[in-house]
């Protein structure tokens, strides 16, 4: 999108809605948005993780046969522990080899409040770790958002959070990783770009799509596949160490200047 | 005893339908070669009465998520419809060579039809409110085998998608938007990720240029 206009639009957690303001049923027309996704204090502070594809819908399919539903409900697995260590609340769309559709992963997000929203991919195209923020133009948040472009009142938030993780994979040692050194590990290449994903699109919450795809060297060989398990844990580490940047950020910017902002537990 | 002039007309109305019934396989025949030619001369490469000339394509690198304007020179019809075409016949021949920066598997006749409509103004707005309005509105139907074996994958769907919109938007401006077709039916994603149940809007190719611009710092 061209223009990315201010990100200090944040919604104010303001009293105007009612106390579960959420989407229960599968009506998907409409969606209300979630004012405060942050309870004051951190202490409501939801991670959905979104395994893509699943049951029926295979994905992609990766090296040594691997199937992408396969590897992202692994992903998916190890970084809710992750995260549940760290004292996180986590929701998952799928725990199992089942088939989920779009409408159903973006409820699961708009009910359970989230304050992020990982939906985890991964291809055999290109290099490194692609991150997508919905391609919907930036809107004021309203009392109901359209379902299918529900996730334009958050875009803003979304790119906001895109960047977290693109800080934190920088901070990632691999092989085949952009080192500017020479040296033969480095972090791993992440893009940051836009798309149009049913279900990302509709999800009323700072939401992003991360596609884990092969490391490949300049001449486009690969280097580390997606199947490496020290690839797979770098990741997952990095996007856990991004929730919690994020869980900092999100409460610095909430609560009120005295109390001390930026606490993690 | 039947009248000599019923036994003429009889033989005259036999003759007459077999005769009928030999033009009418004979034409059939012919109708049905016309056809396995048009099959043979429609495909990839535009008509070689078309002169050849200069165009821009966007092409994709799936290594760094970018599009690369690049200069290609082939024969182009006039009609814009057969020029859309034409380019994007021409853009998916690069994705299907050898060394490709974004590659798919070739297939013939990837892109069937290119339909140039206007904007239907009255259409509620579909995304990112400030779309240009008026223009064209382009509607690329392409093939089965080639959405079929196209790869899956987030970045790879969405490369393609874009710079099919940019590769038309560069040398038909007029075109402001893109729907796509599958076989000449709508369908819900390209491999499993881009929507494609969605009108485009050229412009997003145009400011894609992806990796650095995108992020926004908290
Ligand atoms: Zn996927």
């Amino acid at each position: 999108m061209a223009a990315v206009p201010g990100f200090g639009q944040a919604v104010s957690p303001s009293s105007a809605a009612g106390p579960t303001p959420s989407v229960s049923q599968p009506a998907p027309d409409t969606v209300r948005p979630v004012p405060s996704r942050v309870v004051e204090g951190g202490r409501r502070f939801v991670v959905v993780l979104d395994a893509a594809h699943g049951g029926d819908d295979g994905g992609a399919q990766l090296a040594d046969s691997t199937a992408e539903k396969t590897l992202t409900l692994a992903l998916s697995v190890r970084l809710r522990s992750l995260l549940g260590a760290r004292g996180f609340q986590v929701t998952t769309t799928r725990e199992g080899n089942v088939s989920v559709d779009a409408n159903t992963r973006a409820q699961i997000a708009n009910h359970a409040n989230a304050a992020a929203c990982l939906s985890l991919h991964a291809s055999e195209t290109g290099s490194g770790v692609h991150i997508f923020v919905s391609s919907l133009g930036p809107t004021e948040p309203t009392r109901f958002l359209a379902w299918k472009t529900a996730q334009s009142a958050f875009v803003t938030r979304s790119l906001k959070l895109a960047s977290t993780v693109n800080s934190a994979l920088e901070h990632t040692t691999v092989a085949g990783g952009t080192s500017t050194s020479g040296a033969d590990t480095g972090p791993i290449p992440a893009t940051l770009a836009r798309t149009s994903l049913l279900g990302v699109d509709s999800m009323a919450c700072p939401a992003i799509a991360v596609e884990m795809a092969p490391i490949r060297d300049a001449n486009r060989k690969v280097v580390t596949e997606v199947t490496d398990p020290d690839y797979q844990t770098q990741l997952v580490e990095s996007l856990a160490a991004a929730v919690l940047e994020w869980r900092t950020d999100v409460e610095a910017e909430y609560r009120p200047a005295s109390s001390g902002a930026g606490k993690t537990p | 005893m039947i009248p000599r002039y019923q036994k003429v007309l009889f033989f005259v109305l036999l003759l007459v339908s077999v005769a009928m019934a030999v033009l009418l396989v004979r034409l059939r025949e012919k109708a049905h070669e016309r056809l396995l030619k048009g099959e043979d001369l429609a495909p990839t490469t535009a008509p070689v009465v078309a002169p050849a000339e200069s165009a821009m394509l966007l092409v994709a690198n799936d290594l760094d998520g970018t599009l690369l304007q690049e200069q290609e020179s082939l024969p182009l019809p006039q009609d814009p419809e057969a020029r859309g075409r034409a380019l994007l016949s021409k853009l998916l021949e690069i994705y299907g060579a050898p060394d490709s920066t974004h590659p798919i598997p070739l297939v013939a006749r990837a892109v069937q039809q290119v339909f140039l409509l206007p904007v239907p103004e009255a259409a509620e707005k579909t995304r990112s409110g400030e779309a240009p309005r008026g223009g064209q509105l382009a509607v690329v139907n392409l093939s089965g085998s080639f959405a079929d074996g196209h790869p899956a994958g987030i970045e790879t769907e969405t490369l393609t998608v874009l710079s099919i919109c940019g590769t038309l938007h560069a040398n038909l401006p007029q075109i402001s938007e893109v729907r796509f077709l599958v076989d000449g039916k709508p369908r819900a994603t390209l491999a499993g990720h881009a929507d494609l149940t969605r009108t485009y809007l050229t412009t997003e190719a145009v400011s894609e240029p992806q990796a650095s611009t995108a992020g926004a710092t908290p």
